[in-house]
């Protein structure tokens, strides 16, 4: 029986074939280099003729967003078709963390959407992906917007900032110092502080009265906030998103970088902070906010409808004090979503007069109503808020910040992974007393030097 | 086929099979090899569609992946080739080498604590003789193992939380001085996250090295026992030899989960304070997904593949039955 013992052998040294088959097949299939080239041609990104009519032919927009924002966009695209009966605008939303990803993918697509959230101008505009505004916003004129609303959305030889224009906002986002009206009142405070010297001496007296004089979280990373508010007005507006927009020797390893660590370090040395700051996230910061313990919430204008629900007429709102005289308000503020148009979208005309639409009297009401701020001028129709919710006390904050051109990017977004690699993990080191203030400015600018590949 | 010969039902079939019997011999003398190849080729053709499966979502994306380990690659634009430079950095970065000893930390607790505990505890649930008892004992100790380590983490996290179950059971004892944030404490993080990994693994180990002392015939204890040997004897020289292959089972699936871990780590701490819990697995998400570092992604993984291959392969021929 010579084959029977041949056999189990011979199945074996098959499935060995098989499988260094397969391998082979799948080598075969991968050996060339990953990714293709997504480019298109520069004719296309930038449009020679543009026009702000719209024609009377039936034309669809596809439209893609993130979830969180589904409420907000449904409510443009209803008012924005009802003016505009010939444009069909269908949307798709997915997951918002997944949008980072698929932004690029969508991008990149042979039929992308024609009105696309834009996260990353920079990465928009290496490949001509996105359509250059520039004509549009000259026959619109936009120009007419604060130069800080659209400054985040310029972008230049691959540095954001300046440049033409690839994106226009639905709304924005504000941050900036809630306070508990109460507890104000006890430790004296009247009026909401105009200096970092006032701050400080309202923070001592509600330390001194067994509060929490500032609720900040740093289990996700929150802790940057106070850092980098207090960077805006030590650094001023204009270094603190050219560092953001990856402008050529940008760092925070500078004096005033390293001031703003140390006073975080010192307030947390102070015990500002709740006990155990690396440990709270940002519902247990709310819950302790709601408690009544805590005086100052660093935090933004997503959180406002919740105070006012959970603490109304109860939370006031104001923007991060100067920290030196004369010093202009400054904060972080992003666009809830920054709309661009692919360049390989045929409806570019259609698409640029919903951009034009969201900073209409109507979409600024709109995008209040969701609890964003307005895209818009100080000239034009204050949006109605109820009056007392804390919403109305971020919108003024917004207007001011907005008018003295103190809109900044959030540090987190300079690179893809500078919040998971850096600014997380630091700002836990920092808080914890594992790193010096100069460590932490020092490691920060590192990693990303070594991300931009400097 | 329903009618051969004229003839129906049961008997048709006998007939055919006969005839086929018959035949069969006189095919085979004419077919030799052919046939015999055929038949070999038959069986592969039952293994096509989970061969394909494997294939595909299998060798496929580890073949892409050692490709890739090999590029600068964001995940849509060109990529370019870098050579070993990726697997440098696995080993020269500092924090993605600590990730690769954290994961060793968690092997204590995702592996060796739960195995030694499960020894102890089957060991006592043997002795119960009580069937409800019994029943429900098992029912317990499974428990955990059909919730998700994700899920299971966040509960975990907020019984670790500074105002949480394990404080608040801390300070009813008076041991005011132990309360701690858990997951917000550079040195008890890590060990926290294990405990997490211990939690869901026991359940395991202990049902499987249950069923295992099931197995050992009970003559060997009884004659233990008539040589006079006590618990910790029996226990020593009968079911610690008799469960040689379930240790090695539980050994190496906790192992794995340890050196691999994702879920509880990512959902309780996500690699925090600090560095202090970060691990390859969460590091090859957060590379890949939040960084579109795709070739050091894929870097990190091959090397936690053969890491967990060079851990494993020994541990087998340790475990097999001599």
């Amino acid at each position: 029986m010579p084959s029977a013992s041949q056999s189990p052998r011979s199945t074996t040294r098959r499935a060995f074939v098989a499988a260094v088959g397969a391998l082979g097949v799948g080598a075969l299939a991968a050996c060339s280099a990953p990714g293709g080239s997504a480019g298109v041609s520069s004719a296309e990104a930038v449009p020679s003729a543009v026009s702000t009519t719209l024609g009377s032919q039936a034309v669809t927009l596809e439209l893609y967003d993130g979830q969180g924002l589904k409420p907000l966009d449904d409510a443009l695209i209803a008012a924005f078709t009802k003016k505009h009966p010939t444009v069909t605008i269908t949307p798709t939303y997915d997951p918002d963390n997944v949008t980072t990803q698929n932004q690029p993918r969508q991008l990149a697509s042979p039929t992308p959407p024609d009105l696309v959230r834009v996260i990353s101008v920079t990465a928009g505009t290496k490949n001509n992906l996105l359509t250059n505004l520039d004509k549009y916003a000259e026959a619109y004129g936009w120009d007419a917007l604060p130069a800080s609303q659209l400054a985040q959305f310029r972008a230049e030889n691959g540095v954001a900032g300046s440049g033409s224009l690839y994106a226009k906002a639905s709304g924005f986002t504000m941050t900036g110092l809630y306070y508990n009206k109460a507890l104000a009142t006890k430790v004296g405070m009247s009026t909401p502080p105009t200096t970092l010297a006032e701050l400080t001496g309202y923070m001592d007296k509600a330390k001194a009265q067994g509060l929490t004089p500032m609720v900040v979280h740093n289990k996700e990373g929150g802790g940057v906030f106070p850092f980098q508010l207090l960077l805006n007005t030590l650094m001023g507006p204009e270094k603190v998103s050219q560092w953001v927009f990856n402008a050529p020797d940008a760092t925070i390893d500078d004096p005033a970088g390293l001031e703003a660590a140390t006073t975080v370090m010192q307030w947390q040395k102070a015990g500002y902070f709740p006990e155990s700051v690396n440990a709270v996230d940002a519902t247990a910061a709310d819950a302790l906010f709601a408690s009544n313990k805590g005086l100052f919430f660093p935090w933004g204008n997503w959180d406002a409808g919740n105070l006012d629900t959970t603490m109304p007429n109860q939370v006031g709102f104001f923007p991060f004090p100067a920290a030196k005289d004369g010093a202009s308000p400054a904060a972080m503020s992003d666009a809830a979503t920054a709309f661009g148009i692919p360049a390989k979208s045929a409806h570019k005309d259609a698409a640029a007069a919903f951009l034009n639409f969201l900073s209409s009297d109507e979409a600024r009401q709109i995008a209040v109503d969701a609890g964003f701020m307005p895209s818009g001028t100080s000239e034009q129709q204050a949006p109605t808020i109820k009056d007392g919710s804390v919403l109305a006390d971020v919108t003024t904050a917004f207007a001011t910040v907005s008018e003295a051109g103190g809109q900044v990017p959030f540090v987190q977004n300079a690179t893809a992974g500078i919040n998971n690699r850096a600014w997380n993990p630091e700002s836990q080191l920092l808080y914890g007393g594992r790193e010096t203030p100069e460590q932490f400015v020092k490691n920060v600018q590192a990693k990303y030097e070594e991300e931009l590949g400097r | 086929m329903s009618t051969v010969d004229g003839l129906a039902g049961p008997a048709a079939v006998a007939e055919a099979e006969l005839q086929a019997e018959r035949r069969a011999p006189r095919r085979r003398r004419a077919g030799g090899a052919g046939s015999r190849r055929r038949a070999r080729w038959a069986g592969w053709w039952f293994a096509l569609p989970a061969l394909v499966m494997y294939v595909v979502f299998e060798l496929y994306p580890i073949v892409t992946a050692v490709q890739y380990s090999f590029y600068d690659w964001d995940g849509i634009n060109l990529s370019t080739p870098v050579g070993l430079d990726n697997y440098v950095r696995v080993f020269t970065e500092p924090q993605l080498l600590s990730s690769i000893v954290h994961a060793f930390i968690l092997v204590i607790f995702f592996s060796v604590v739960p195995v030694l505990l499960a020894l102890v505890i089957a060991s006592i649930v043997r002795e119960i003789r009580s069937a409800v008892a019994g029943g429900l004992a098992r029912t317990l100790l499974f428990l955990p193992q059909i919730i998700p380590g994700a899920a299971a983490a966040i509960a975990w996290t907020w019984m670790y939380a500074p105002d949480g179950a394990v404080n608040q059971g801390l300070r009813a004892f008076g041991l005011d001085a132990l309360a701690r944030p858990w997951l917000g404490d550079f040195t008890w993080a890590l060990p926290a996250v294990g405990i997490i990994g211990t939690w869901l693994a026991t359940g395991l180990c202990t049902l499987l090295l249950m069923s295992g002392i099931g197995k050992i015939d009970t003559s060997l204890y009884e004659a233990a026992q008539l040589d006079g040997a006590n618990r910790m004897q029996q226990f020593r020289n009968v079911t610690l030899p008799g469960l040689r292959q379930e240790i090695g089972v539980c050994v190496t699936i906790t192992i794995i989960a340890a050196l691999a871990s994702f879920d509880v780590v990512y959902m309780s701490t996500q690699g925090g304070p600090g560095y202090s819990t970060q691990v390859p697995g969460v590091q090859v998400y957060q590379l890949a997904f939040t960084e579109n570092r795709i070739g050091q992604s894929s870097a990190v993984a091959v090397v936690l593949s053969l890491i967990v291959l060079a851990v494993i392969l020994p541990l087998q021929r340790l475990f097999r039955e001599r």
